[in-house]
């Protein structure tokens, strides 16, 4: 029991440790510029454009989509961001020398990750109902926190199999950037996925994000729960199998690195 | 006068060097704008689509990369500075600081320009959208006016990051802000009372009016005025740069922090 | 405003402190001095060293006189210019070199590095085009100048900071920690440059950690501890300041804190020192007398086998490990 309240407390240290040292965020100016203000004025720009196009009944549906892509923030970026900073500032090496557990020190990454990615939807959503009067009255809200957190976790399993990826490459968080816009485009986030190309479709239902954008739209209309949860359980499947690609790419990559070297970031 | 004109070239020389094998800076005008202009394709390019609502659709992803690109690619190539530890080196030379910004905020705003090409051809060979009317000397006085209240914010933004080590997730979160009250996708006119005058004090705001005003045969064309006003900001900016630089110089030697990253 | 001097550098009780921030949520403002009140003065073909540990304030008295930094106090000239009024006219006449992995730019080739600082520099195209070809050969750089900065060694980026440094062919030269982190041949190479630069009548401003560095190159030392000068002249002079102190080492396996303390409170110690190396330690005594020491040594020492033990004259290291050590 002890072993287990000591481990427990060294990942919970080392998360926090990690998050600290690695983010460029981890002020409260960086914060406040990637974390609040970047969220909502995604959410206001998508907003306005939607109601441009289709008028102001379809804020709301901007306004959800958007507010559940800002997890993918966190997940994605957070993510990938530990990674690539640990190659910026050489310490990279020093942690895969180091006889830590790896499972936890690769899964720790991702735990702050989607606390934040929550708390940023949260305040997402919050300033979004504050500034559009968006009427929520229909919503089963544990639901939709259960879509939120489940959103969180599966775009932090996209992230780890990315942040795996930094490993090798320099430009991990050019990466980053790219998925975290293109889920734009694939996700149903400002328009149905049924509007894109066949072939696309396929690709959209390959992301995580997908479904649990669905699933929110659902909780919010007040949907039923069985279909709700249908759309979690295979949202929450799409994120485990990039998790453990994530994990397995990690091993195989460490492995060779070990061989080869790694190729440090300048 | 030659020798700061051949620094202001070298400037814009390096930093659009550097721009080619930089990744990231490829990816600002190509796919960026590209992934923004497909959303705005999507969502405005429908059945009953207006003029108006044709015309954002298929420049606004353009606009988006340009704006994106010049707002804080200046401002980048001092952060990217700061990083490899050349930023100190730039403010020791003779030639002042303001010279070797505007030779590279010239850069950004060329690079900037880039994002009509791929946005562009999206709409054309994507939704098969073209703009449905072009006044073509309206049209291009007003993108000109449209490029120097780029370059002018880029100049004026650009030494905040020399100054302050926090410049970069404080603009970067603003993006999308800009994106919004400048008027790239759609008109600011839709946007609610409390943005309207947020957007009048935007130089880029008038211009960004009168570019789609010359693409829509339709709706007021009050060309002299937008461009008055939006050349009239610009320059309040350009004093206000004036003052910044003085203050940036004095500051950042002070507090010794152009050495870190 | 004072009367200009006419060293090539002048330093009057100049002062710098560092403010920092701790905490993320309620922050607490600390302050770090820096510089104490530094007087300084470098006199022309001069090869000066600031000697100091990490911290002292080297780095920051350089960046003052290379007008990168605002003292808080104090007063400072450069070739007769005030370095915080007329940045512009000393930026022009001077060059400095911090060194290291950074301060380049790693994508573009050495040639283009320089050639872009020599525009910076307000060079005319036709100058800096021999000037540079001059220093490749010179700092042994020709042939590799259209090489990616980032396949340089160690020894070459060093080099090439040193040719930007010297592109405007400045009357003064700052160079801080030039050496560090370069191999045994590299150093030594750069070294002698530094040398043959201040033979050929240029400045030089000189930092370092490394004494024997300074011993063999430099004119004239100063001695910097935590932004206070504590000891200023010839390596020679220095030197005479351990004249009548000596030292005695040994080499002992597994001494206590307590021996240590015991070691220090023997008549005429100075200081005692313990560096680790493999398995043992080597406990450098620096005192007045090391032939009443030795006697002394075997009462103290009882119990535990030590080897190797010498006496000798004191070096500069030895003299500015006092000089950095000593409390008063």
């Amino acid at each position: 029991m002890k072993a287990l309240q000591a481990e427990i407390a060294i990942f919970a240290r080392s998360t926090f440790l990690q998050y600290a040292a690695l983010f460029q965020w981890a002020t409260v100016r960086g914060y406040v510029g990637y974390k609040i203000v970047l969220p909502v004025t995604q959410i206001l720009f998508f907003v306005e454009l939607g109601v441009y196009a289709a008028g102001s009944q379809s804020a709301l549906y901007f306004a959800l989509g958007n507010a559940m892509q800002i997890t993918a923030n966190a997940g994605i970026f957070g993510v990938i961001a530990t990674v690539a900073n640990e190659r910026q500032y050489g310490t990279l090496p020093i942690l895969l020398a180091s006889p830590a557990n790896r499972l936890v020190t690769f899964m720790s990454r991702a735990v702050v990750n989607v606390i934040d990615g929550a708390a940023s939807v949260a305040v997402g959503l919050a300033v979004t109902v504050v500034l559009f009067g968006l009427d929520l009255h229909t919503a089963n809200v544990p639901l939709l926190a259960l879509c939120v957190l489940t959103i969180s976790l599966t775009t932090a399993g996209l992230g780890l199999l990315f942040g795996s990826i930094g490993l090798v490459m320099r430009d991990a968080i050019v990466i980053a950037n790219v998925v975290y816009y293109l889920l734009l485009i694939f996700c149903g986030i400002n328009f149905p996925v049924s509007r894109l190309p066949g072939g696309l479709q396929v690709i959209s239902y390959c992301l995580p994000l997908t479904r649990g954008v669905e699933a929110a739209r659902l909780a919010v209309a007040g949907g039923p729960i069985n279909q709700v949860g249908g759309l979690l359980a295979g949202e929450l499947a799409v994120g485990l199998a990039y998790a453990l690609c994530g994990y397995a790419l990690f091993r195989v990559l460490e492995s060779y690195s070990r061989r080869g070297g790694l190729q440090e970031a300048y | 006068m030659s020798s700061l004109a051949r620094a202001a070239f070298q400037a814009f020389w390096i930093s659009m060097r550097l721009r080619f094998v930089s990744s990231f800076a490829i990816l600002g005008w190509l796919l960026f704008p590209t992934i923004f202009a497909a959303v705005g394709l999507y969502v405005l390019v429908r059945p009953g689509v207006t003029h108006s609502q044709l015309a954002y659709a298929v420049l606004g992803g353009g606009l988006l990369g340009y704006w994106g690109v010049a707002y804080l690619d200046g401002g980048l190539s001092i952060q990217n500075e700061r990083w490899s530890g050349t930023l100190e080196h730039i403010f020791a030379v003779p030639t002042p600081l303001w010279v070797i910004l505007l030779g590279k905020v010239c850069g950004s705003v060329l690079w900037g320009m880039l994002s009509f090409l791929p946005t562009l051809a999206l709409a054309y060979f994507g939704f098969h959208a073209v703009l449905p009317a072009i006044d073509a000397g309206p049209f291009v006085i007003s993108f000109a006016v449209l490029t120097f209240s780029f370059l002018v914010v880029a100049f004026a933004f650009a030494p905040l990051f020399a100054l302050w080590r926090w410049a970069l997730p404080v603009l970067n979160g603003f993006e999308l802000g800009f994106y919004t009250f400048c008027g790239f996708m759609f008109p600011i006119a839709i946007l609610p009372g409390w943005a309207q005058p947020l957007s009048a004090v935007l130089a880029p705001a008038w211009a960004t009016r009168a570019v789609y005003a010359s693409t829509t045969p339709s709706g007021p064309h009050d060309y002299g005025v937008w461009w008055l006003v939006s050349v009239g900001l610009s320059l309040l900016y350009l004093a206000g740069a004036v003052l910044l630089y003085r203050l940036v110089d004095g500051r950042a030697r002070k507090s010794g922090e152009l050495a870190l990253a | 405003m004072s009367s200009r001097p006419q060293a090539a550098i002048e330093v009057r009780a100049l002062q710098k402190k560092y403010v920092t921030w701790r905490g993320r949520i309620r922050r607490t403002r600390h302050e770090n001095v820096a510089l104490a009140g530094i007087d300084l003065t470098i006199h022309a073909g001069e090869l000066f060293g600031l000697l100091g540990p990490n911290g002292a304030g080297k780095t920051t008295a350089t960046k003052i006189l290379t007008t990168l930094l605002l003292p808080d106090a104090g007063e400072a000239w450069v070739l007769g210019l005030d370095v915080i009024r007329q940045t512009d006219a000393v930026r022009r006449r001077i060059g400095f070199v911090f060194g290291g992995e950074r301060g380049l730019y790693w994508r573009l080739s050495g040639l283009d590095n320089l050639r872009y600082f020599a525009d910076l520099y307000r060079i005319p195209p036709d100058v800096s085009r021999r000037r540079i070809n001059g220093l490749l050969d010179q700092l042994g750089l020709a042939g590799r100048e259209h090489d990616k900065v980032e396949v340089y060694s160690r020894g070459m980026k060093q080099r090439l900071h040193l040719a930007r440094g010297l592109l405007n062919d400045p009357e003064v030269l700052f160079l801080d920690e030039p050496t560090i982190g370069l191999d045994p041949v590299g150093a030594r190479e750069l070294r002698v440059l530094i040398r043959n630069l201040a033979d050929a009548g240029k400045t030089i401003f000189l930092t370092t950690h490394y004494m024997f560095e300074a011993d063999a190159i430099c004119d004239r030392i100063a001695v910097i501890k935590k932004g206070a000068v504590v000891a200023e002249g010839t390596p020679t002079s220095i030197k005479r300041m351990v004249e009548n102190q000596g030292v005695v080492e040994f080499e002992v396996v597994g001494i206590s804190a307590d021996r240590v303390s015991m070691l220090r409170t023997l008549p005429d110690v100075r200081s005692v020192s313990v560096t680790e190396r493999d398995l043992a330690q080597i406990v450098t005594i620096h005192c007045a007398n090391p032939a009443d020491l030795m006697t002394r040594l075997g009462g103290v020492l009882d119990g535990i086998s030590f080897e190797r033990i010498s006496s000798r004259e004191p070096t500069l290291e030895d003299a500015y490990v006092q000089l950095i050590s000593d409390p008063s």
